[in-house]
């Protein structure tokens, strides 16, 4: 590297990073802190780290006050040993997702009494995220010399048996998620055994220290645990001696690094933006070669050295697929050649069954995209799109910003590498809803051809047979609930996310109530597509939040579901029925929906609006909707 | 980075922090912004840069930017 300080790499344009700097250097960090995700989009490594030292800097309050619709997010860190150096690789990993970092740093080692005293400062900031950085020298620093493996099975036995407790009281103290991660063995510790039998037995405890605290999470809705053993074995140092000597920092800086942009991933999940679609360039991203030129049997697919390269990405996106991610696929072709050798090419893996939506035209691939995306009834800020032309991702970068671009290039063995560099689709877990979520969307292309068959949307819908169920959740069903509170944007009526156990807690008070909806028709089952979340006070029933899968809109569905709450709040002496709209980005269309069921508008101060029903005409369901409705608690719960 | 002059430039833009000749004297701990952590962000940005190992623990008893150019130049 050259001593003298960096210059853009391409000597013209400036780079992101000198964008920044200049707006830091003229204190225009915050009145222009939307700008800020589009400029870190590219960056990584020590250029990102360097963007998180000025961004670490600036108030997250006077962010919030200049930009109020900037998504904040509370973040406790705690842990063993010095952590100020993970804030500004935290700050940069949030604000690449467009989220505002709150931060709040423990002190040096505190983390058993920040967790362990409901009381704690930790506890009173109100953590969406507690992240609890772990290190070898947790155990190591009570581990006396000379010591033996057994004197290291002790002393780990007993944190972990800590760190349970600990996750424990996390969980009944705060409705956050607590983060904990695996400790690297660094060899300055197996090398102080000089028989290998003593080092293979010293490996052999660390691990169930690890395995240990990755099965902590099996139970515990609200803990994740980072496994930071793939991150090491990608070749990332895991400690830095000098820094952990001389300033106990434990973990390296860059292993920091990659920590924070986990923990970006899965702060973008609990704030509520998690990526659903993958929408895939085909010639040289999917394939090797051009369909148009090559033909069927030209392009590359197997049995070649880049057959096979293609064949491995083909394989990880089918497993991306079968675990809820949408498939489109975006290509300049003709329609048909790219269906057929989907579907009639032997050594394909992906077949046309994998994709929701295949846009093969000669159009820019920015309107395929955004075609796509009003198909599936998403906005673009869900899709990550992938292609190996630069060309092609410039032009989406700048006409769909909020689309995540991922570039791939003329290597398809790094292919894989590139696509899961990011964990654009990570959440805390997964329900059965996702596994089934490609079948409905593609039952959802079936309604549309079925649709357009008919003169009336009114006839449409007598010949759908939709059916409405709708009952509290069961303790299987609270993860799903959690989820579409956490991944609804457009109908969302106040946008609170919660987390299964903030669910659970719902359901267990007194005076509130969760109602699942189910709904199914004539091409299949919808699956627990929506939510409501009732509160009574007095003789006032409220509707908290009415949250309703974007799958199945527009069907009749809310109707009946608002008819429903309306008839049982009438029937158990409510003399009115609340409902609140909390305005966000991207819930506009339902803004009126409660003055379109017969609610009149009560207060608006522009971000809430306030409806009230008096209850004297309650609207009958839709003719067309079988309706099932129970509103007793869950036999389980 | 052999002059002090490239050497506050460097410190300006890895850490954001606006620093002159003036200030390579002061304390540390008196420049706006400072963060005991950027003593050792600095130096291992100085190392990377550099290619070749400064002390650390010289480094953390550095109490100017001054003291760590030298450490800089001379490691």
């Amino acid at each position: 590297m050259a001593a003298e300080p960096a210059a853009p790499a391409d000597g013209g344009a400036d780079s992101p990073s000198d964008v920044l700097l200049r707006m830091h250097r003229q204190d225009e960090l915050v009145p222009r802190y939307p700008e800020v995700k589009r400029l870190l989009a590219e960056m990584s490594g020590p250029e990102l780290l360097r963007a998180g030292n000025l961004l670490s800097r600036l108030d997250p309050d006077r962010v919030v006050a200049a930009h109020p619709a900037v998504p904040a997010l509370t973040v406790a860190v705690t842990g063993h040993g010095t952590l100020g150096a993970l804030l500004p690789a935290l700050t940069a990993e949030l604000a690449r997702h467009g989220l505002l970092l709150r931060a709040r740093l423990s002190d040096f080692d505190s983390y058993v009494f920040d967790l362990g005293d409901p009381g704690s400062g930790l506890y009173a900031s109100r953590p969406e995220v507690a992240l609890c950085v772990l290190d070898a020298a947790v155990v190591f620093d009570e581990v006396a010399t000379p010591w033996q493996p057994a004197d290291v099975e002790r002393v780990a036995a007993e944190k972990l048996a800590l760190l349970a407790g600990l996750a424990d009281r996390f969980a009944d103290s705060c409705d956050g998620t607590l983060v904990l991660n695996t400790v690297p063995l660094p060899r300055r510790f197996t090398a102080q055994l000089v028989d290998h039998r003593s080092r293979a037995r010293l490996g052999a405890v660390w691990r169930e220290f690890n395995t240990g605290l990755l099965r902590l999470a099996e139970d515990r809705p609200s803990l994740a645990v980072l496994d930071l053993d793939p991150l090491v074995a990608c070749g990332v140092a895991a400690e830095d001696v000098r820094l952990s000597v001389y300033a106990k920092a434990r973990l390296s800086p860059p292993l920091l690094a990659e920590y924070a942009r986990e923990v970006g991933h899965l702060a973008r999940h609990v704030a509520g933006s998690t990526k659903k679609v993958l929408v895939l360039d085909l010639d040289g991203t999917v394939w090797g070669g051009v369909l148009g030129d090559d033909g069927p049997d030209g392009i590359e697919v197997s049995g070649s050295y880049r057959g096979e390269a293609f064949a491995a990405f083909q394989r990880v996106v089918e497993q991306l697929a079968s675990q809820g991610v949408l498939l489109a696929a975006a290509s300049k072709n003709d329609v048909e050649p790219v269906r057929r050798v989907l579907r009639e090419h032997p050594d394909m893996r992906l077949g046309e069954e994998h994709f929701v939506r295949i846009a093969a035209s000669w159009g820019p691939k920015h309107e395929a995209l955004a075609e796509t995306a009003a198909a599936l009834n998403l906005g673009t800020d869900a899709f990550v799109f992938v292609d190996d032309s630069a060309y092609e991702r410039e032009l989406v970068r700048r006409e769909l910003p909020d689309v995540t671009v991922v570039a791939v290039d003329d290597e398809p063995a790094l292919h894989v590498t590139h696509l899961l560099r990011d964990g654009w689709f990570d959440s805390l877990r997964l329900t059965s809803e996702d596994h089934a979520r490609v079948s409905r969307y593609r039952q959802e292309a079936d309604r549309r051809d079925f649709l357009d068959g008919f003169s009336s949307v009114e006839d449409y819908l007598r010949e759908l047979e939709v059916s409405v169920r709708l009952a509290a959740p069961g303790p299987a069903e609270l993860p799903r609930v959690s989820q579409l509170t956490l991944r609804t944007n457009q109908f969302n009526m106040t946008t609170v996310r919660m987390q299964p156990t903030e669910v659970g807690e719902l359901i267990a008070a007194k005076d509130t109530q969760v109602l699942a909806v189910h709904s199914s028709d004539r091409f299949g089952d919808n699956g627990l597509v929506g939510a409501l979340f009732l509160r009574r006070e007095r003789e006032r029933l409220h509707i908290d939040n009415f949250v309703l899968s974007c799958r199945v809109f527009a069907r009749g569905i809310e109707q009946t579901c608002l008819s429903s709450v309306l008839r049982h709040a009438r029937q158990t002496g409510a003399t009115s029925v609340a409902g609140t709209y909390r305005r966000t980005a991207k819930n506009g269309k339902v803004a009126g929906l409660y003055t379109a069921h017969g609610f009149t508008e009560v207060a608006d101060d522009g971000t809430t609006a306030a409806f009230r029903h008096d209850l004297h005409h309650v609207p009958a369901p839709p003719p067309h909707v079988h309706l099932t409705e129970s509103f007793a608690p869950h036999e389980e719960l | 980075m052999t002059t002090l002059d490239e050497f506050l430039d460097f410190v300006s833009r890895e850490l954001g922090l606006d620093v002159t000749t003036h200030d390579a004297d002061r304390n540390v701990d008196e420049l706006p912004g400072w963060d005991s952590m950027f003593l050792l962000t600095l130096v291992t940005a100085l190392e990377q840069q550099a290619g070749r190992r400064v002390l650390l623990a010289d480094a953390l008893q550095a109490s100017t930017l001054r003291d760590v150019h030298k450490l800089a130049v001379d490691a």
